[in-house]
């Protein structure tokens, strides 16, 4: 029987899972867009992941982050943590919005999707170190990133940051808000990270001959 | 919309808060809320005060129907018993804030018990009472209350006079004729005789309600703690019943409607209370028949959850406060996917998290049972539908929050 993770025929289609999709009318879409249809109305489909949703507040970021931050398969914790910690972050910016004097109430961003965008953005590296082995010696090599690595970096980060570095009694949707938030402004310890480990490539600059990709 | 949020504290001061008010929000003043509220306001909406930096009470019809029930009654007749019940989430205690802050700006004298469940579970200290040895005192507990009501209630503690002598132990003692100032402070001082304090207050006051010279509002939320069970133990292990409690004890005899000269109001409350099955929600099942039968005769006030005109004022509210800050669910789409849910499940509590209900993420399982076409009405608090319109009986989607 066909499950997602055993292996599927190269026959089976990915299955398209957003309503807007199929509210389009015909003659919008383009010539590939027609064959593309033509083409799912005789091959088989595969099966849709269980995370997969068409909720329009859906955002693979979050359900990637909310994965990462989840322990021992308890999904329905890391989900209820991510949440709170969305609800505290708005929390605090429209505590500061609905205080602050007309003129500077535009530039406080109170929508916490922004803000989780942002500051996973600005917490990304550019560039990684690899370790590479040259006659018995291990070299720190500076190399560049994919995007997914640095995307997985940078939430690595953030959820190590919060488990670690904190107070034991503090709860982690307040730490995680405290950190989102202080990665928004470009401050705080896991943007002072990424600083160093920009800084550590830059000075093995020496080593990057030794790459070969 | 705009005028539904428009400033409608002063009807508030002059208690004209009439029918064609129904569904519309009322600014408290904060410096007015922590003097008429130091305790009392239930978690969210404290949060929800300290956010939007204003707090916005809705005017609802158990409030109005409750208001119009005191200002036409009788004072030199025995005082009447109100029992708020309805569904978890539903705005018992809200409409119980509501109709104690109509009554403090009238000048009644409120006795507000915030909570009952905290008297019955969770005490640290029990000691045995001094006055008769059968009955366990709260020091904790009594002097927390006493604390915030001298700061509700100051102008009150000055006029009223004691009218025995009281001993406290074998030095201490307050004369006839000592304002009730003394018996408070000496309760805050002697933590030990707190729980005492407590009752020689709710005493003073019963006995010189019918007088006249104030009227007496007796607050309890939570009142069917007092009939219930407690998980307090005594040293020896043995099982305590509320009653050998000194303070449950004083508070059960201030809710006998053998005084006149105030009212009696009160809210039954699944969430703090012990040994009760969660469905559990009208009077019969949570007084249980001992309490039914103390209480009655008394005026039961369903609260329902919000109707369509009052969701429609709080979706406003919100979106006015920037709380709805997706822009998926300030549409059309996110609207029809919240009122989808039928509004009979969005009660006021969740409509407080119809931004949790916008970070929603359903999964695809959940498109399945689609099909499904009728929400099961176990109670507000089974897990929602997902606000885009897929309906699920399954989605885990908000977390349960007690109260």
């Amino acid at each position: 029987m066909p499950v997602r993770w055993s292996r599927y025929n190269p026959s089976y289609l990915e299955p398209e899972v957003k309503k807007e999709s199929y509210e389009r009318p015909l003659e919008e879409l383009s010539e590939e867009e027609r064959e593309q249809m033509e083409l799912k109305t005789v091959r088989p489909i595969k099966a849709a992941l269980p995370t997969l949703s068409s909720s329009v507040f859906s955002d693979p970021m979050i359900s990637k982050f909310t994965n990462m931050m989840m322990k021992s398969g308890n999904k329905v914790l890391a989900r209820n943590l991510m949440s709170q910690t969305l609800e505290n972050i708005k929390r605090k910016q429209l505590e500061k919005y609905h205080k602050a004097p007309e003129n500077e109430k535009d530039t406080i961003e109170c929508n916490p999707y922004v803000i989780f965008h942002q500051a996973l953005k600005n917490c990304q590296p550019i560039i990684g170190l690899s370790s590479i082995t040259r006659g018995g010696k291990t070299y720190q090599v500076p190399v560049p990133l994919t995007d997914n690595r640095k995307r997985f970096l940078a939430m690595k980060w953030l959820i190590t940051e919060c488990r670690e570095n904190k107070h034991r009694r503090t709860m982690m949707p307040e730490k995680l808000s405290q950190e989102l938030l202080q990665a928004f402004n470009n401050e705080g310890p896991v943007i002072k990270r990424k600083h160093v480990l920009h800084k550590m490539a830059e000075a093995n600059r020496a080593y990057a001959h030794f790459r070969w990709w | 919309v705009q005028d539904r949020h428009s400033d409608n504290s002063h009807l508030a001061l002059q208690a004209k808060h009439t029918e064609q008010h129904e569904g519309r929000l009322y600014n408290i003043p904060l410096e007015e809320l922590s003097a008429v509220f130091p305790h009392g306001l239930p978690h969210r909406f404290q949060q929800q005060v300290l956010t939007f930096n204003e707090a916005r009470v809705m005017v609802r019809k158990p409030a109005l129907e409750l208001l119009a029930y005191l200002k036409g009654s009788n004072f030199s007749h025995p005082a009447v018993r109100y029992v708020i019940y309805g569904e978890r989430g539903t705005g018992k205690t809200m409409t119980l804030c509501h109709v104690v802050h109509y009554c403090s700006r009238q000048g009644w004298l409120v006795l507000h018990i915030p909570d009952a469940h905290l008297w019955v579970k969770n005490c640290k200290e029990l000691l045995q009472s001094s006055y008769n040895k059968d009955r366990l005192d709260q020091p904790l507990q009594a002097s927390v209350w006493l604390k915030n009501f001298k700061a509700s209630n100051e102008r009150f503690l000055q006029e009223i006079k004691t009218q025995k002598k009281y001993m406290w132990g074998k030095r201490e003692c307050t004369e006839e004729g000592r304002p009730l100032r003394e018996v408070v402070e000496q309760g805050l001082a002697r933590v030990r005789s707190a729980s005492d304090a407590v009752g020689v207050l709710l005493r003073e006051l019963k006995q010189q309600s019918h007088r006249g010279s104030f009227r007496l509002l007796v607050a309890v939320d939570g009142v069917n703690a007092l009939w219930g069970r407690s998980t307090l133990r005594k040293e020896d292990k043995s099982p305590v019943c509320p009653e050998e409690l000194t303070l449950v004890h004083n508070l059960r005899k201030m809710l006998m409607n053998d005084w006149s000269g105030g009212a009696i109001v009160t809210t039954l409350s699944q969430t703090g209370s012990l040994f009760k099955p969660s469905s559990a929600y009208t009077p019969q099942e949570l007084l249980g028949k001992e309490g039914f039968d103390a209480l009655d005769p008394f005026v039961p006030i369903p609260v329902p959850n919000y109707s369509p005109k009052e969701f429609e004022s709080c979706y406003g509210y919100y979106l006015e406060r920037r709380w709805l800050q997706h822009e998926k669910g300030q549409g059309w789409g996110g609207k029809r996917g919240m009122r989808v849910l039928g509004l009979e499940l969005v009660s006021s509590k969740w409509a407080k998290k119809l931004d949790k209900l916008n970070t929603d993420f359903c999964t695809h399982r959940d498109a399945q049972s689609f099909a499904v076409p009728s929400v099961s009405l176990q109670g507000p608090r089974t897990f929602p539908p997902c606000a885009s319109g897929l309906i699920s009986s399954v989605c885990p989607c908000t977390p349960r929050v007690s109260t």
